[in-house]
């Protein structure tokens, strides 16, 4: 008799890989199955990385509710997994003081503390850099930065250690409903489960046409960024908004927990291509010199884009009324990431009706991703005495070893693949963008696999570096 | 760990600085961060190296390999490899490494940089469209072809006509791959004329000025770009636009000095390197700098003269011999981008001033001249953006500071 989990989910951005590790913890079994080559491969690697406070959102929506209430579960949350919680607080300045008082009672009804309006003489105090225009702003001091796709894999790793499964590059061709059961495969591995849960983003509606649930009319909206060299880190200690306007939430300047800074987004109407324009760029450019001085795009290391998902003004969090015991979690764009803890937690108890308690089934700690060089010199050398693998850098720019890509290669949830390096331990992550490291990493990546140099992808099936040998 | 001489850096140019402070009997110690000492030249692999500095023509891993028996002779000189410079406390003359040793410190008297420079990226470029696998810089796609022996695509476009693009296309060439175009958005390359004749010209490859990438396709592998012309002030004139497919992507667009360790210092937006006088010094007297983190170089020999006189001025200085007396500018006319050095101690001795125009002449003198007398005059034929050019002259004669000029000889 084939095992039967409790739930599948597909996608494993933050809202899948949060549900999969809630409902493991909690003592379900579950399995996450992503199409791509790693967890956090779409939406939820590319976004501001801000868990927003909760004042913009439209009071009484779904938005509202679930972020007020996620970015209080963060801290909690961050801890259990290790992943780092930047407490750096956020700013909106303009010179619309009605619009700031609008958002500072709009942020009271949503419930959000610590509010509190300054003028341009307070503002220069904390921003020097703050342009002309500027003669008001909105301090929210509970807004907060992460990384978003350390925190998604973190979430499905505390997953798998504590029982649950995670299948990358799965491509589900056929899902059908049988005797209560839903079979779930790819032409190769079947799943079996009781529940189906559809956090698949951008691919929602080409999920839930195989699955036969509700399909929405989703429109896809583009955010450009630029990251900024670490030089530039003095531009922004916080995150800076500009005045919301009705699309979004602006274009802000804001620090990573990394230390660099990020630019953007843009937030058009798009296909679901991630790609940078001209056009986009421009518009960052614009708008950030009109809010900030001295934002040093020529610092840019890397522009990129990611595509979000937009079902009409808010969330959509609901049980499928054309099929039994499936979830649509569709239209996740912002504030998605700063909701995810707290959707998950309406999804298992509210839709699902089970028992969320993250105690429940947490037998094993995840050991955070600990870089080698953060750690105090003794303790390094005693690392290295032990592991002369640690003494090896491979990525100048982010002193990066290759004690710290194997450690990232030996961990609950296996990849192979250069981009996810890149995003668990910064190799390339930096100002050379992978110039001196990126062949070290395939070789590391080969070896540790058992692969060959032709084997290794950028990311996901299709994204080999090599395509074969020179002329013999 | 103590030494008269640290020199971070052992490609040409730290190699060539030790070993002038070696033969000044100053305790010499070389850092290079990889396996070997030699830096690019060891994936260098065409030839056109040494015909200065050996009066012979070597591959670039044979000019390192003449470098490294050289070094292997000189009795003052150590050398840690896979070893990285995670730290430069110039207040107590520390610089802080890290290797499979762990985190050791070493004191240094004088302090050689000589860490070459890095290549600049599609993100500094702000290449736009999508970020698929097949976007190489030109110096990756080096390693990987000349070390690995590996192909990184089959139908390549290259974007910057530095030398390394004009070499890939090259090289990429000879491997089976099919080369479309070399695109430059300059009017002129930045490339060696030779370069362009030999690696382009011989092998019928297009060289498309005032032309760029307007925008990368392919969702997993790059599938083409869209391409176009631009105007002087290098904006993308749309009605340009065209597709060209292509399966991988090479960016030829720049070095940049690898100054991360020591950003505090005074940073010329030039050549994004630091300043040094004709000591090589830098505003820390007990700091010299020298090869392509100082500048970027067109040929291996002219980093190799340069270091030479840095190890020796860093061992003279590590051994209290070097004062520094008052110091005169070098100031130039607008057609010159920049010179190294930049000042000049009072004193005697030749000076070699290397600089580079920002645009094509010819038939023009070079003229050094001093309180308006004329202390150096030298005749070309030509110059080029692309290549650096090199006036010398004796010092003795400065009592201010000197003018250096680019006049045309035509009329």
């Amino acid at each position: 008799m084939e095992k039967v989990y409790d739930a599948i989910i597909f996608g494993g951005g933050i809202i899948g890989s949060c549900i999969f590790d809630d409902l493991t913890l909690s003592g379900y079994s579950a399995v996450l199955l992503e199409i791509g080559g790693d967890v956090a491969s779409g939406t939820s690697k590319a976004n501001s990385g801000i868990v927003h406070a909760g004042f913009d959102a439209t009071p009484g929506t779904l938005k509202a509710k679930f972020n007020v209430e996620g970015s209080l579960m963060y801290p909690e949350m961050c801890n259990r997994v290790g992943v780092r919680l930047g407490n750096c607080g956020a700013y909106v300045i303009g010179n619309d003081l009605k619009k700031v008082e609008e958002l500072y009672s709009r942020g009271l009804t949503n419930g959000v503390k610590d509010l509190e309006i300054l003028n341009r003489e307070q503002l220069l105090k904390r921003i020097p850099n703050i342009t002309e225009n500027i003669t008001c702003g909105l301090f929210a001091k509970s807004s907060k930065i992460v990384s978003p796709y350390v925190l998604t894999i973190s979430l499905a790793e505390e997953g798998i250690l504590n029982g649950g499964v995670v299948e990358l590059n799965y491509n589900t061709i056929k899902v059908e409903h049988k005797n209560g059961v839903y079979e779930v495969t790819n032409g190769k591995t079947k799943y079996f489960g009781k529940y189906l849960i559809n956090s698949t983003g951008n691919a929602y509606n080409d999920m839930a046409k195989l699955i036969g649930s509700e399909t929405y009319d989703i429109k896809y909206k583009r955010g450009e960024y630029y990251i900024l060299d670490k030089s530039e880190f003095s531009v922004a200690y916080s995150t800076i908004f500009p005045l919301p306007s009705a699309h979004s939430k602006g274009i802000l300047v804001t620090p990573t927990v990394d230390g660099n800074t990020l630019v953007g987004p843009t937030s058009y109407e798009s296909d679901s291509s991630v790609k940078t324009t001209d056009l986009g760029l421009k518009e960052i450019k614009e708008k950030s010199s009109a809010m900030l001085n001295n934002v040093n795009l020529k610092k840019a290391i890397r522009i990129f884009s990611g595509v979000r998902a937009v079902v009409g003004d808010d969330f959509v969090i609901e049980k499928s009324k054309l099929k039994p015991n499936v979830i649509n979690l569709a239209g996740i764009c912002s504030p998605g990431l700063s909701s995810a803890p707290a959707i998950s937690k309406y999804v298992i108890s509210e839709l699902m009706q089970l028992t969320y308690d993250l105690k429940k089934n947490a037998k094993h700690k995840l050991v955070p991703y600990t870089l080698s060089k953060t750690l105090p010199k003794q303790e390094l050398n005693d690392l290295i005495a032990k592991d002369s693998d640690y003494g090896k850098v491979v990525c100048k720019c982010e002193d990066v070893t290759v004690g710290d890509i194997k450690m990232a290669l030996n961990r609950p949830l296996k990849i192979n693949s250069v981009d996810g390096i890149k995003r668990r331990v910064r190799a390339g992550m930096g100002r050379c963008q992978g110039g001196f490291c990126l062949d070290k990493v395939i070789s590391i990546i080969a070896e540790s696999n058992n692969e060959t140099l032709e084997d290794v992808c950028k990311e996901g099936v299709g994204t080999n570096f090599i395509v074969g040998n020179i002329k013999e | 760990m103590q030494y008269d001489v640290v020199i971070i850096g052992g490609g040409p140019s730290g190699m060539a600085a030790a070993i002038e402070s070696s033969k000044l009997n100053a305790k010499t110690l070389i850092i290079e961060r990889n396996e070997t000492l030699g830096g690019i030249l060891n994936q260098c692999i065409h030839n056109g190296f040494g015909l200065h500095y050996f009066k012979e023509e070597l591959t670039g891993p044979e000019y390192a390999f003449k470098f490294r028996e050289l070094i292997l002779n000189e009795k003052n000189i150590d050398v840690k490899l896979n070893t990285f410079v995670t730290n430069i406390d110039k207040e107590n003359n520390v610089v802080t490494i890290k290797s499979s040793n762990g985190v050791e410190n070493v004191k240094y008297k004088s302090l050689v940089l000589s860490m070459g420079c890095r290549e600049r990226t599609a993100g500094n470029i702000l290449l736009t469209g999508t970020r698929p696998v097949g976007i190489y810089t030109a110096g990756t796609a080096q390693k990987l072809v000349n070390i690995y022996g590996k192909m990184i695509g089959k139908n390549v476009v290259i974007l910057g006509s530095g030398d390394i693009g004009l070499i890939m296309a090259r090289r990429l060439t000879l491997e089976g791959a099919k080369v479309q175009a070399v695109m430059e958005i300059n009017k002129t390359s930045s490339g060696l004329r030779r370069n362009i004749s030999q690696c382009l010209d011989d092998f019928n490859i297009p060289l498309m000025y005032s032309t760029t990438i307007f925008e990368v396709v392919g969702e997993k592998r790059v599938e083409g770009i869209y391409y176009g012309q631009v105007d002087e002030n290098y904006n993308k004139l749309e009605d340009t636009r065209k597709f060209m497919s292509c399966d991988a992507i090479i960016l030829s667009v720049g070095l940049v000095p690898e100054t991360d360790l020591v950003s505090d210092l005074k940073i010329n937006r030039v050549t994004n390197g630091t300043y040094v006088n004709d000591y090589m010094q830098t505003e820390y007297d007990n700091i010299f700098a020298c090869g392509n983190f100082l500048h970027v170089h067109d040929l291996v020999d002219n980093v190799t003269m340069e270091s030479l006189q840095a190890g020796k001025c860093a061992a003279l200085n590590a051994l209290g011999k070097l004062e520094r007396n008052k110091e005169f500018n070098v100031l130039h006319s607008d057609i010159v981008t920049y010179t190294i050095p930049s000042t000049i101690v009072k004193g005697e001795g030749k000076v070699d001033l290397k600089f580079r125009v920002r645009k094509k002449f010819v038939k023009s003198n070079l003229i050094v001249s001093c309180n308006d007398k004329i202390i150096a005059k030298k005749f070309v034929m030509a110059g080029l953006p692309g290549e650096m050019l090199t006036i010398s002259f004796d010092k003795s004669e400065i009592t201010g500071d000197i003018n250096l000029e680019v006049k045309s000889n035509e009329n």
